[in-house]
């Protein structure tokens, strides 16, 4: 079985106790993972700046302040670079609305944050299994 | 019955053998009117019969024969009375075929008493009809005079067989085939 | 002449005499009931010009109590006649000056209306038509005409009759609705966006408690006793309730007519699905009388109606062997469903409190007080009416209509 790579992944997050989560679940998985957090989309389109260092994922929260996470999907899928980053959203907002427009414009998947923790470490264990082992394009 | 019907035989007696023999058909005939006739009334069957039984006794001629030629002598009577009646035809076949449902319909408009036989049509074609005569009168003589008539009418002619159904004459199938 | 022809001839003449007065008495009688035919024929025809007369001055009744405008044109569009609803409307009385339905329509309108003049000639009528006149006090009225074609009795055309209608109030009124109408469908929008971000806002926090108290124990494995062990496990409990409940009122409040989209729903799929979701216990029997029907709508909201009031009689079942049996009757429009059971059954007071929103009779950790509030929304938005029917201790039956084609 060949070793899972590193990962890098982009968590885009205003809530403290939620980053703390993430990276938690991170801890506990038997993954390279290495998580670089921005508390709102200007961050990360900051970080994003940098073209040799971007992210293998992006987990990207709907409900943020200034740029709003569909807004901030936008400007990447406009991008022609930032347009090949997977996005996943992670969201407690199961808005038929919402869900239908992301897809529109172009996430790789959207996740819904359980109440209970464990199972948010499995969907989150999953989500980064899966990608792991996708191959991405690197420009 | 039609008093028109017993006036027109008194004129044609009268025409053909004389006053005298009018007088002694009704002096020979037991009639409830008393010989009496306006074409305007309207008198028993049973005193036509009479009269028509006295006249084949006086003359000699036989009842069939006698209707035969006075339906012939009453088909003027119509030319005359009802012109236009008859000008509403051009063809004798057309004409006799259609007395049930338009002739007879049209004389019980003036005449909603009038007593009339029946006329079923068996078989039609453009040269021939075939009818079946129903009438308890048994006057298929007298329709089959008025059928030569309409043909003379046309200027045609035809040759009508007559079967009898029944032996009182009572119902009577007429064959008429178009002369060429 | 010898002695019997002049009896022959006395005799004849005496037949003759006889027949003429015959024929004098059958005339006389004949123009006697001629006469009386006359009579009889003038009598009816006195009675029919009264019904003509009747017909007339009733005709003249609904066109001078008419509430509409009714004005009679010649074919040019002359006014030939007017009653006073008419005479109201336009402001004009024909007897004092002379007007053309042309004329007094509205400039930017008259092309419209001589179009309209043809279109009633060829077809013989016209429904319906809008245009605006001009009063004769110079007020513009939008004025609906239904017109029809007058003939005589040959079938020539003479004249054009038309019923014209005052709509300028109405339609202002239509306008007004639809305005109200799309600010309604906005706010109801935003209502729906705002009941979305409150659900999101107030969930995040308790996924955040969740996950803080699952570090406590997991960071501090072994150290904490039994009694703090179940109250973490209470905080667990009242999380998932806090949950459910925000859940269910989104549901809720998502729940308009304008979800109802139109697609032929199968209720016996929809049952088979219950019955696969929905948790039954061994003792409990779920079971359809009949083949249900199909039914247009919405299958999810369907769904979620039928399961909730399932999942409700399987919750309050207290019997050894529980029995929950759904029929359904056709009522024309209408279906009429009912679901029975044999469970704890509901007091008559509760009756109408259980379907108003956070009305729970019982402290159960899976009840909200909310099911039976989409329940009725539901069944509200296919115009349907829930009821039920329900002794204590016995079981409940809860029957709701649904109308088949919304």
């Amino acid at each position: 079985m060949t070793r899972v790579k590193t990962m890098k992944v982009l968590l885009i997050e205003d809530d403290l106790i939620e980053v703390m989560k993430l990276k938690r679940s991170i801890s506990k998985l038997d993954m390279d993972v290495t998580l670089v957090e921005a508390k709102n989309g200007e961050e990360a389109l900051d970080l994003l700046k940098d073209s040799q260092s971007l992210p293998d994922l992006i987990f990207l929260d709907l409900n943020m302040p200034k740029i709003n996470g569909i807004e901030f999907l936008k400007i990447l899928k406009s991008d022609d670079v930032l347009r090949y980053l997977p996005t996943v959203i992670l969201t407690t907002s199961s808005n038929r609305k919402d869900v239908l427009e992301c897809y529109k414009v172009g996430v790789a998947g959207y996740i819904l944050k359980p109440l209970k923790y464990d199972e948010y470490l499995d969907k989150i264990q999953k989500t980064l299994l899966y990608w792991s082992v996708n191959e991405l394009i690197k420009i | 019955m039609k008093g028109i019907v017993f006036t027109e035989l008194l004129d044609l007696v009268e025409e053909k053998f004389g006053l005298g023999m009018v007088d002694t058909i009704i002096e020979n005939s037991e009639l409830e009117s008393g010989g009496v006739y306006t074409a305007v009334g309207t008198y028993s069957f049973a005193e036509m019969l009479s009269l028509l039984k006295s006249l084949s006794a006086a003359t000699g001629i036989s009842i069939d024969d006698l209707l035969e030629v006075y339906a012939e002598h009453f088909f003027s009577v119509v030319e005359v009375s009802y012109p236009g009646f008859l000008a509403q035809y051009n063809d004798p076949i057309e004409m006799l075929a259609s007395i049930e449902n338009h002739i007879h319909v049209e004389v019980r408009k003036i005449y909603p008493d009038a007593e009339l036989p029946t006329f079923d049509i068996e078989e039609k074609t453009d040269k021939s009809l075939t009818m079946l005569y129903t009438s308890s009168r048994a006057m298929y003589s007298f329709g089959r005079g008025l059928m030569n008539k309409t043909f003379e009418h046309f200027n045609s002619s035809a040759t009508i067989i007559m079967e009898k159904l029944k032996e009182d004459g009572t119902e009577v199938r007429f064959i008429i085939t178009k002369n060429d | 002449m010898t002695k019997l022809s002049v009896e022959i001839l006395e005799r004849a003449l005496k037949r003759e005499r006889a027949a003429r007065k015959q024929a004098e008495r059958i005339l006389e009688q004949k123009a006697r009931e001629l006469y009386t035919l006359t009579q009889e024929l003038q009598f009816s025809n006195k009675e029919l010009e009264h019904m003509v007369w009747e017909k007339t001055s009733e005709l003249k009744g609904v066109f001078e109590n008419i509430i509409d405008a009714f004005v009679v044109m010649d074919l040019s569009g002359k006014v030939l006649k007017m009653n006073d609803a008419a005479i109201d409307l336009l402001g004009y009385t024909i007897a004092n000056e002379p007007i053309n339905l042309i004329d007094i329509v509205h400039p930017d309108e008259k092309q419209g209306i001589i179009d309209a003049f043809k279109l009633l000639y060829v077809n013989g009528s016209v429904a319906n038509y809008q245009v605006k006149v001009i009063t004769k006090e110079g007020k513009t009225r939008l004025v609906d005409i239904n017109a029809s074609i007058i003939y005589d009795e040959k079938d020539k055309p003479v004249a054009a009759q038309g019923i014209v209608r005052d709509i300028t109030e109405f339609k202002c009124l239509e306008n007004q609705k639809e305005i109200l109408l799309k600010k309604l469908e906005k706010s109801n929008d935003e209502l729906q966006e705002y009941a979305h971000v409150v659900s999101h806002d107030l969930k995040s926090p308790l996924r955040s408690i969740y996950a803080l108290v699952d570090w406590i124990k997991e960071d501090n494995e072994g150290q904490f006793n039994e009694e703090t062990l179940h109250n973490f496990s209470l905080i667990d409990i009242t999380l998932e309730k806090m949950e459910q409940l925000i859940s269910d009122v989104l549901d809720y409040s998502s729940v308009t007519s304008e979800n109802v989209s139109a697609a032929e729903v199968d209720l016996n799929i929809v049952f088979k699905d219950i019955y696969q979701i929905l948790y039954l216990p061994d003792h409990i029997k779920l079971s359809c009388i009949k083949n249900l029907p199909s039914i247009k709508g919405n299958r999810s909201r369907l769904q979620q109606l039928f399961q909730n009031l399932i999942s409700n009689a399987i919750r309050y079942c207290d019997k050894e062997e529980g029995l929950i049996d759904l029929d359904y009757k056709d009522q024309g429009e209408f279906y009429q469903f009912s679901i029975q059971d044999n469970g704890i059954g509901i007091a008559p007071e509760h009756h109408e409190k259980i379907f108003k929103i956070f009305q729970s009779l019982h402290q159960n950790k899976e009840s909200t007080g909310v099911g039976l509030s989409i329940v009725k929304k539901i069944v509200e938005s296919y115009q349907g009416e829930i009821w039920l029917e329900s002794a204590l201790g016995e079981g409940t039956t809860f029957y709701f209509t649904l109308k088949k084609e919304l």
